[in-house]
Order: structure tokens, then sequence, then C-alpha cells
């Protein structure tokens, strides 16, 4: 009893844990997409591409933190200027309302879709890159917590205690910073955020920035976990329906949804067939759609 | 009318000069003409295909182009009639190839086997898109995705059926004792079954329900107030465009020769969107350009890498980050074209 009580609050904890590296990606989905109205499909070689820099710097001889800083800051300005030289022009377009809406949407979709496959095959085609797996260390990682009978990976802890620190950053920049309730405004109402005085392009490339940004943080965050490699990126699509379960525009609800989408799939795991693990959040998302239209964290203003 | 195409029938001869297509296609005078044009140029690329690179080897080619355009084909009635947003059509072919696969094996003639694969599919639309039936635009893109993901983890994990990720060998296409074996007669038998899948498509576009298509895809509201019912209309989409798309997976899985569930995945998915995008989502001829530039830019990729100074290292790296590029170039292009006929 006591055995499967510690096995049970253990998966709890591994789920809460990727849950939150879920709820960071799921966070960048829902900036991007107040921002863009759309879904970008490139976060999760973002966040491969963030990973990498972090390891990379940190080969280069940075000390830890320096690397950290130069490989989120890089993915930010990365996020930027993909904004303004690309993604700009193409979603320009569909602010305007021209083409039909499916269209619009399908050419953000299928922009996206390229950077990243760019991104991808530019770090695939560093030889030390394409074929190996990395770690960081990040302090506490290696180490185990002993809580009477209960062991905790460090990791695990550290993963939670950051994205706890990020969600408070972030609550804090949304509510008191210029920056981050022109944001808001913007992701309102563009128009009136405009007239005024907002200046909503500057607006949009930071909210892209801000995107990129999580991704890379969520990447480093990933390493203890699953380590750095070429395929980390396919955790944004688990992380995608976490973004919709928490309906799309909502950041506490994304956060929310990153983590009960860890725990559900850790406890499926734990008492469901082998394989129906890596479906769970598919299927969550096609009955969350199906049962409510409107998503849980999301409150209908317009 | 009927498919004119008699498979094993005509000679090689026959093939630079053909131009059954635009018959099927046709209709008001403007676009027999045109359509006429498109193909006689298809057909002369062919022949210099043909030349340059070898028969059988352009015949493959060409055999490919014409199966990625009828799934392509698929992909145009949900995104360029219907206007709304598909991610995951890569499942549909993959329920249309591995129904084929299995059913053939099993001694089904293509008869009753292709109708069961587009079927299938066409279930596969109904579900991928029920749960977001009353949300529609980016909504059916999340859904179609989660259901594609879902169905590549089916395929994979059902191993007594599909072998997972093993894969399975498909035999090859025919009925009775006949067998699609050479170059030729798959090429024969592709452009026949996009002739078909062409032909019902173009029935369909001028239907009611096509007409509804549109009316929904240029305006929701106003289609509403005209009677239409939004959700019944964009189901019906997926429904079709999955069974197109699925009639044209039954037959990659022959010319393959060779299945498994990751080839059907995500890329095959954003292959398949990217092709109408770039045929021109508003036209049924635009899947078979897109199927054209689809087919052919990785071979162009490739000669272009073993052009360049490389170690070959890298070079898978190189390949993917050029499609993107190609992707993103394509997109670009597309937005910056003056609206002629192909973004309506």
């Amino acid at each position: 009893m006591l055995r499967a009580m510690l096995t049970f609050i253990q998966v709890l904890v591994s789920g809460l844990a990727i849950g939150c590296v879920y709820g960071l990606v799921a966070l960048s989905f829902v900036l991007v997409y107040k921002a863009a109205e759309t879904v970008s499909f490139m976060q999760g070689e973002l966040l491969m591409v963030g990973a990498f820099a972090v390891v990379a710097l940190q080969a280069a001889g940075w000390p830890l933190a320096a690397a950290l800083a130069g490989g989120v800051a890089g993915a930010a300005l990365l996020g930027a200027v993909l904004e303004r030289t690309v993604l700009r022009h193409v979603l320009g377009q569909s602010a305007m309302g021209q083409p039909a809406m499916g269209q619009s949407h399908l050419s953000a979709v299928l922009l996206t879709f390229g950077l990243g496959l760019m991104l991808r095959g530019g770090v695939t085609a560093a030889p030390a890159a394409s074929h190996g797996m990395f770690t960081l260390p990040l302090p506490w990682a290696d180490e185990v917590f002993r809580l009477g009978p209960l062991s905790l990976p460090g990791g695990q802890l550290l993963v939670m205690a950051a994205t706890a620190l990020v969600a408070a950053a972030l609550t804090l920049f949304f509510r008191y910073s210029r920056s981050g309730l022109a944001l808001r405004a913007c992701a309102e109402d563009a128009r009136s955020a405009a007239l005024m005085g907002v200046p909503v392009a500057r607006m949009h490339t930071l909210a892209w920035a801000l995107g990129a940004a999580l991704a890379a943080l969520a990447g480093v965050l990933l390493a203890p976990i699953t380590f750095v490699h070429l395929n980390m990126g396919f955790i944004a699509l688990k992380a995608f329906p976490a973004a919709v379960l928490g309906g799309l525009t909502s950041l506490p609800g994304a956060l929310a949804g990153g983590v009960f989408l860890g725990v559900v799939e850790a406890l499926a795991g734990l008492v469901l067939p082998e394989g129906t693990k890596d479906v769970v959040p598919y299927l969550l998302l096609l009955a969350a759609l199906l049962l409510f239209p409107a998503g849980f964290g999301a409150r209908r203003t317009a | 009318m009927g498919v004119p195409v008699k498979p094993g029938g005509a000679d090689a001869a026959d093939i630079s000069g053909r131009n059954d297509l635009p018959a099927v296609a046709g209709g008001a005078r403007a676009s027999w003409r045109r359509a006429l044009a498109g193909f006689a140029l298809a057909a002369l690329a062919l022949a210099l295909a043909c030349l340059l690179l070898g028969t059988d080897y352009a015949l493959g080619q060409a055999t490919l182009v014409a199966t990625y355009a009828i799934a392509g084909l698929g992909v145009v009635l949900i995104v360029g009639q219907a206007g709304q947003i598909v991610l995951g059509q890569g499942a549909l072919v993959a329920l249309g190839a591995y129904v084929e696969c299995l059913l053939a094996a099993a001694g089904w003639p293509p008869l009753l086997s292709l109708p069961a694969a587009v079927a299938l599919g066409a279930c596969g639309g109904a579900v991928a898109s029920l749960p977001a039936r009353r949300l529609g635009g980016l909504y059916f893109g999340m859904s179609t995705l989660a259901f594609a993901l879902v169905v590549e983890e089916g395929l994979t994990r059902w191993t007594s059926l599909t072998q997972g990720a093993a894969g399975m060998l498909v035999p090859a296409f025919g009925w009775g004792g006949w067998r699609a074996q050479t170059p030729f007669a798959q090429f024969v038998v592709s452009l026949a079954a996009l002739a078909l899948a062409w032909m019902a498509c173009r029935r369909l576009l001028r239907s009611r329900l096509g007409r509804a298509w549109r009316a929904v895809r240029e305006d929701e509201a106003a289609a509403a107030a005209c009677g239409i019912d939004l959700a019944r209309a964009k189901s019906a989409a997926f429904i079709l465009g999955g069974g197109v798309s699925a009639f044209g997976g039954a037959f990659y899985a022959h010319w393959i020769g060779f299945i498994s569930p990751e080839q059907f995945g995500l890329m095959l998915s954003f292959e398949l969107l990217m092709l109408v995008f770039l045929g021109g989502v508003g036209r049924l001829s635009g899947a078979l350009w897109g199927a054209l530039v689809i087919v052919s830019v990785p071979q162009l990729i490739a000669v272009a890498r073993d052009a360049l100074p490389g170690d070959g290292v890298g070079s898978a790296g190189l390949e993917t980050a050029l499609f993107g590029a190609v992707i993103v170039a394509v997109v670009l292009w597309r937005l910056w074209l003056p609206r002629r006929g192909g973004l309506r």
C-alpha cells in the first residue's frame, strides 16, 4: 500500500515537472496567438535551437548563468528578427482582412513550419549537433532529494521552481510594466491600442521575441528531463493541446493546461497499457474541442 | 464521357500527345482551352523528361506526381473551396494506403478495395473534423492535427494488423491475372485515377454543395443568411476531401510498394498543404502543378546539394533547411504576387 502510494506520488511529481515544461511552451503558443492570431509551428524548433545555443555557449567556456542568459536572449532576438523580416509581411496582410480567413491562416501556418524546418536543418547541418545527446550542468539537477521514504529527483524540482518563478515574473510583467500592459492592450483590441498611442508593430515583435524566449527557456528546463537533442522540439506537439485546453488566449489557462496534461499523461502511463500515454494529449484535445468549445480557462469577452 | 485512358491500351508514342484529360475537365470554353494548353505543356514536359532522364524514371516520377495530385485534390476541396484549414490530411492518405494494402493482400479486387479505402478516408475526415465543426477556421487545423497524431500512433501500435513501425509490403496493383508492374502501366493507371478523381471533384464544384462551399469561404454570415448550414457544409468538405485523399493514398501504397506510419506523418500533411498553396488553392489544376513541384523539389535539392562543396555529414540538415527555405519563399512569393486567379 505504502509502496503504491510512493510510486503514485513520484509519478505525480514527474508528471508535474514535464507538465511545467508543457505549460511554458503552451505559454509561448498563447503569447504568439494573442498577438498574431495564428499558431506558430516553429515553437518546438525554437525550443531546440535555444537549448542547443546554451549548450554551445557553455561548451565555448561561458559560465552557466551567462550561457543561459545568452541562449535565451539569442532565441528572443531570433524571434524578433524573424518577425521583423518575414512574418510581419504575411501576418500584416491577414490583419487587413483581405484574403479569406482560411488562407491567411494557411500562409501563416506554412510560413512558420518552413521557418522551423530551416532552423532544424541549420542545427542538423552542424555535425556535432546532429547525433548526440547533451546535458546541461544545471544546479541540483543530478541530486536526489529525500523526504522520508520519498526520493525526488532534483531536476524535476528545479523545473517546477523555475516555472513558478517564470510565471510570477510574467504576471508582474503583464500587470505592472508599461510594455506588458501595452501588449495586453494590443491583444485585446489592436485598433484601439494604436489609437491610444501603443506602438502595435513593436508590440508584435515583442510578443514573438517573448514567445521565442519562453520556448528556449522551456528547452533549457527540459534538459535535465530528456537531454538536449535534435528531436526535443517534438514536445511542442504535446504542448499545443495544452494551449488549446487553456483556451488559447489565456496565459494562466495555458500554464494550467500544461500542468494538467503532464499529470494526466503521467497517470495514464501508470494505469493504461503501453503506448496509450502518447495519444492522451490529443484525445483530450479532441474531447475538449467537442465538449468545451470555449476552453476551460478562457473568458469570452468579445 | 467516361475515363478515356484504357490501362495498357495505349502505346508510348501516344503519350506525348495525350490530351484526354482536358476533355474530362472541360466545361466552359475558355477554361477548356486553358486546360488543353496546360496539359499539352505537361505532356511536353513529360516527353522532355523521358528524353533527359530515361523513360522509366520519368514515368515513375510522373506516376508520383499524379498520385500526389489526387491526394492534393482532397485538400483543394477543404482549403481552396470551403476555406477551412486542415493540418492532418496525411493521416487520411495513410488510412487509404493501409486499407488498400490490407485488402489487396487479402485478395480483394481494386473495384472493391478502392471504394473501401475511400470510405474509410471519408469516415476519417468526418471524425477529424467533428470536434471543430461549430468552431471552424483554425480549430479545424487543431482537431485534424490531433486526429492525425492519434492515427499515426495507432498505426504504429496496432502491430498485429499493420506490423507497426516495421512497415508492410504492398502487393502490386491489378486484378485477375493482370498486374501493373511496368512504369508505363503504373503511369496509365494513376493517370486514369487522377482523371476519375478530377471528374468527381469537378462535378462537386458545380453542384449545390460546391456553391455552398464557396459561399462559406467568402462570407460565413452571408452564407448562413442564404440558408446554408455552415457546420454541414464544412463537414461535407472534410468528408469528401478525406475520401479523395484516401483514394490517392491507395495508389501511393501500390506505387511505393512499402508503407510504414512515418511516411504519413506531419511532413506529408504539410507537403499536401504546400502543394495546394503552391498551385493556387482555389483551382483543381493547382493540385497538379503543386504536385509537380512537390515531387521535383526534393530531387532538385539533392542535385543542388551534390553541386555544393560539402563533406556530406551535414547534408541531411542542408536538405531540410533548403526545403524549409523553399516553403518560406513560396509563401512570400504567393503573397507578394498580385492576387491573380490563384488566390481567389
